[in-house]
């Protein structure tokens, strides 16, 4: 997995590429909280390039969430189908701190929306 | 060979390690590759298998432990059985105090596929057999 952090509106974007496995998905998560610690309040996570995740990975995303419910949101940027699914099937998808994007484009619509309101 | 008739018998043995997850990885690519399983059925697979595979890397103190992976096709089902000589153990799903949300892979396997037996060897160690129907 590599692991590349940017910013689109002024908020950080973790970029992933590879595969986020129960061997790697401890960086993702150092990563996350570092973001988080530094009082950030909305995660982007760019993953079109991301082919496996399993529960390692499904993991981390929901500690993160865990700490962002009520106060922010995680936003997921271009998951492929296979990666959507699986975050159907563990119920991520159905939580309301956690928002799929299909591109960068919405991802940047919804930033500022949120940052209007 | 009888024409037209595949064998498929194919095993991985490693170390009870996170680092070796990837190797069973690649390991049921290719197996997934001979039984001509489309995109979306190999990686369930995969997602399964690594599952069942982390249960066990989990629970080996040393990570030195040997893990086997073996694959066979038996009748229309494919079938992997992931061997180890640890207790599998089932993390409670409701505990959200923890970093590790282990609870998920369990249901996960159930999700991802037909069949899920897990049995404790009396001799110590545990055994998963994942099925997945060919047709």
């Amino acid at each position: 997995m590599e692991l590349i952090q940017t910013q689109l509106k002024n908020t950080p974007v973790l970029e992933l590429k590879g595969e986020l496995d129960h061997g790697n998905s401890p960086a993702l998560g150092a990563a996350i909280d570092e973001v988080l610690d530094a009082g950030e309040r909305i995660v982007l996570l760019e993953v079109s390039h991301v082919d496996y995740i399993d529960s390692g990975g499904v993991s981390v995303l929901l500690s993160a969430l865990r700490r962002l419910r009520g106060t922010g949101w995680l936003g997921i940027i271009g998951p492929n189908a296979n990666v959507r699914r699986l975050l159907d099937i563990v119920g991520l998808t159905l939580d309301d701190a956690f928002v799929v994007f299909a591109g960068p484009q919405e991802a940047e619509n919804a930033l500022k929306e949120s940052l209007e309101a | 060979m009888t024409p037209g008739r595949r064998a498929l018998f194919r095993n991985l043995t490693v170390e009870a390690s996170p680092s070796r997850l990837r190797d069973i990885r690649r390991f049921i690519e290719d197996i997934a590759a001979d039984a001509t399983l489309d995109a979306e059925r190999t990686f369930d697979l995969k997602v399964a298998v690594s599952e069942a595979c982390a249960n066990a890397v989990e629970h080996s103190g040393c990570h030195c432990t040997p893990l086997s992976v073996t694959a066979r096709v038996a009748g229309d089902h494919l079938e992997i059985e992931v061997l180890d000589t640890g207790g599998f153990h089932l993390p409670s799903a409701l505990d959200h105090n923890t970093r590790n949300h282990r609870g998920l892979g369990l249901p996960l396997m159930v999700a991802l596929m037909d069949e899920v037996r897990i049995t404790r060897l009396p001799q110590g160690g545990t055994k998963v057999i994942l099925r997945l129907r060919l047709h």
